[in-house]
């Protein structure tokens, strides 16, 4: 008997000590002292942007003595944030771009209003102010019914059509403005024996970027989650969406998709592209950076908008990366104050010249290889965002992405794909009313 | 050696509770006394590391839920959605293509390289080369895939040289579950051939020369000696690679997955890239419940599978 005693005594302590491991977890991250805040990043450590962020929370701590438990979580920190969400131990700060976090965050209701972030001012200027208004006016940071958006973005990555300006000087003096001139293009550079489009069509999200834009150009933002909203999925045979289809099934059938397209891995395109054996890549504003280490010598990257198709406006892609700070975060007022803090010029310099992305204060310094890009978001008519922002549970990775990868990939035409969106979309209702 | 050690065990302690129902004795009264210290804390972890999760599991599969926030109760409602899906059902069938398909592949060819090897000069060796790509992470041969299958590759170079102008789309979206196929059974044949290999060493070396003896030919000394000697580690690997095909998973997501860029075609999914894409592709709102569901069906399918599978290959174990 006794042998049992100390037998139970020992798995009830180890039962214990678990279930105190689980408390001391707890009652750390509830210190509410004020003076912490506890902050998951989505970047990794080493990243150029780590760094300007690792520089400014030195500076933050320095200057108010708040303590910031930084975690370089990488880019699966929001899939890391959402067991969290229903416990009393969230993250303070959080920071991704709109796509994910939108989906997670601020659907379900679990994003605070950034009122403070927002009111306060950051030398001498106040953060409201330094968010492009155009950029607020057309982007869902804002939830219907609140005031203040429940997202403060500090960069934003947007996309072109990029090519070498050092073999394709011609292409920066007179881009290709609108469709036909564009296709023109194309067709001159076929008959130079160039090829003239590099794409990995094994990365669905880079095929969607074509049919996105088509349609985005023709109706304008929101049309595509418009068409996504419709349960009997016949708004897919509207005029609109048919011509957008018939738009990228014209760069199919004109055979200016580098050969293997259908049949390759990533990152084979692109790096073929920037070996110069193709003229331009349709892709994101990270490409310079991305391609830098294999691209040829003496490239100089640029870019020019897609072109418009219907009508002369020129809509461009600004989807945010920023900071939103949990419903439960216990810290949230020191997070709001990190968040707007890092907004300060010093730190959006940073990011456009050492991490070379586009920061989202328009005064703040860019770097050359994506000054092409910056200036078309300037002219920009107005903004849309990834995936022209559906958030739909499923519905761009089993339904929308798998079709426009056939039809990009040459297996549907113009009108097999839309008949197949919308027998496609109806399914897609009649399980998810 | 644990088989021999463990099976007398077993008979006696089959043997110790059938006496005990007519009189008890010291042995087992002390044994019954140390079953729960030596059972509980097993059970415990058990029960709360994998079958309250899994409980829970089933509950979450009840409702619609974004992973956080109210949970909204729909009954047996994504178990009717799964099945009215056809991308499911076209990931559940991959599965079981999986599961056959390259199972029968695997095991035929471990078990002809299990003959092979079992008389081969240098056959450590051989063993060890053909264990490799098992220990070799998935990774690698996603990353591999791409060197050698791209248009620009190595095997359209060497096929170029060869003067085969127009060679095949190798990485085209309806090429790559065939190919994650091949690729599935060369790493995995290595491992069952290893343990195939080790039941077939166990066999003692008298049996052979009695077949010599005999006048046993190749075939009949499989038939007589070979199988039913080897029939329970047979049965172990076949339980073992249902449990582990129904749960493939990397090597669909980086072969097809572009190293991590963005989600693989819908064409190469297994249901545990179905699942892990509904709960967290992290592009549109979680779907856990279904996400569950489909998690419970695969667990299911398993269970089903496994206990099948031990009926039909349950024989008396043989001891030598």
């Amino acid at each position: 008997m006794a042998k049992i005693r100390k037998l139970s005594a020992l798995a009830l302590i180890s039962a214990l000590a678990l279930s105190a491991t689980g408390c001391a977890a707890g009652a750390d991250g509830g210190q509410d002292s004020g003076g912490t805040l506890t902050y998951w990043s989505m970047w990794k450590e080493g990243e150029a942007q780590q760094k300007v962020l690792a520089a400014a929370i030195a500076d933050f701590t320095a200057e108010t003595g708040i303590t910031v438990d930084v975690q370089w979580q990488g880019r699966d920190s929001v899939k890391k944030v959402v067991p969290t969400l229903n416990t009393n131990n969230v993250p303070d700060l959080i920071d991704s771009s709109f796509a994910k976090l939108a989906p997670v965050l601020a659907t379900s209701g679990q994003a605070r209003e950034l009122t403070e972030a927002y009111a306060s001012d950051v030398e001498g200027e106040k953060i409201s102010d330094l968010i492009p208004d155009a950029y607020l006016a057309d982007t869902d940071i804002t939830r219907e019914g609140e005031e203040v958006p429940w997202m403060l973005p500090y960069t934003l990555t947007s996309d072109a059509i990029w090519f070498n300006a050092a073999t394709h000087p011609e292409l920066e003096s007179a881009p290709p403005k609108d469709w036909n001139a564009f296709l023109a293009e194309l067709d001159t550079l076929k008959a130079a024996n160039e090829v003239p489009l590099a794409i990995d069509g094994d990365v669905s999200g880079y095929n969607a970027y074509w049919y996105t834009a088509a349609l985005v150009h023709i109706t304008g933002p929101g049309a595509m989650k418009k068409i996504a909203d419709d349960h009997s999925g016949k708004a897919w045979e509207g005029a609109d969406a048919v011509k957008a289809a018939e738009a990228v099934q014209q760069l199919v059938d004109g055979g200016y998709f580098i050969s293997g397209y259908n049949a390759s891995k990533w990152p084979a395109q692109q790096q073929a592209w920037a070996d110069n054996q193709a003229a331009l890549l349709y892709n994101g504003t990270w490409i310079p950076t991305e391609t830098a280490s294999y691209a040829a010598s003496d490239f100089q990257y640029s870019s020019f908008p897609f072109p418009t198709i219907d009508g002369d406006k020129q809509f461009s892609r600004a989807d945010f990366i920023g900071f939103a700070v949990p419903v439960k975060a216990k810290n949230a007022e020191n997070a709001q104050r990190f968040a707007s803090f890092f907004l300060g010029k010093k730190y959006q310099d940073a990011l456009g010249t050492d991490a070379k992305i586009l920061p989202v204060r328009s005064d703040a310094a860019t770097s050359p290889e994506v000054a092409s890009v910056k200036k078309a978001l300037e002219e920009a008519d107005a903004f849309y965002v990834q995936n022209d922002g559906i958030t739909l549970p499923g519905y761009a990775e089993k339904l929308l992405y798998p079709t426009i990868d056939q039809l990009v990939q040459g297996k549907l035409s113009a009108a097999d794909f839309i008949a197949a969106m919308a027998s496609g979309q109806a399914d897609y209702w009649k399980q998810n009313s | 050696m644990t088989q021999t050690a463990v099976i007398p065990d077993v008979s006696v302690g089959r043997g110790a509770r059938r006496a005990s129902r007519g009189r008890g004795n010291a042995i087992d009264t002390a044994r019954k006394k140390l079953f729960v210290p030596f059972v509980g804390p097993a059970l415990l972890f058990y029960s709360v590391l994998f079958v309250a999760p899994s409980v829970y599991a089933i509950w979450i599969s009840f409702h619609k839920w974004p992973g956080s926030g109210p949970m909204e109760f729909v009954g047996i409602g994504n178990y009717v959605e799964l099945f009215g899906d056809k991308l499911f059902l076209q990931s559940f069938s991959n599965t079981l293509l999986l599961l056959f398909v390259v199972g029968i592949a695997v095991f035929a060819v471990s078990f002809g390289l299990t003959l092979v090897l079992r008389d081969m000069a240098g056959r450590k060796i051989a063993r060890s080369v053909i264990f490799f790509p098992h220990l070799v992470n998935a990774m690698i041969f996603g990353v591999l895939a791409g060197f050698v299958l791209n248009p620009g590759g190595l095997v359209n170079t060497l096929l170029g040289w060869a003067g085969v102008a127009d060679p095949p789309a190798w990485l085209a979206t309806e090429n790559l579950f065939p190919l994650i196929m091949v690729m599935l059974t060369w790493i995995t044949t290595g491992y069952y051939t290893t343990i195939l290999m080790a039941g077939v060493d166990r066999i003692p070396p008298y049996y052979y020369e009695d077949c010599a003896l005999a006048g046993a030919n190749a075939f009949q000394r499989l038939r007589y000696v070979i199988l039913p000697l080897t029939w329970d580690v047979f049965g172990t690997c076949a339980v073992l690679w249902t449990i582990s095909s129904v749960k493939i998973f990397e090597i669909i997501w980086i072969f097809g997955g572009s190293t991590g860029q963005g989600i693989p075609p819908t064409r190469t999914w297994s249901t545990a890239v179905y699942t892990y894409v509904t709960a967290f592709s992290g592009e549109s709102i979680p779907a856990y419940g279904m996400a569950s569901a489909s998690a419970i069906l695969s667990l299911a399918l398993v269970s089903v599978l496994v206990v099948l599978l031990r009926r039909v290959m349950k024989r008396d174990a043989i001891e030598f």
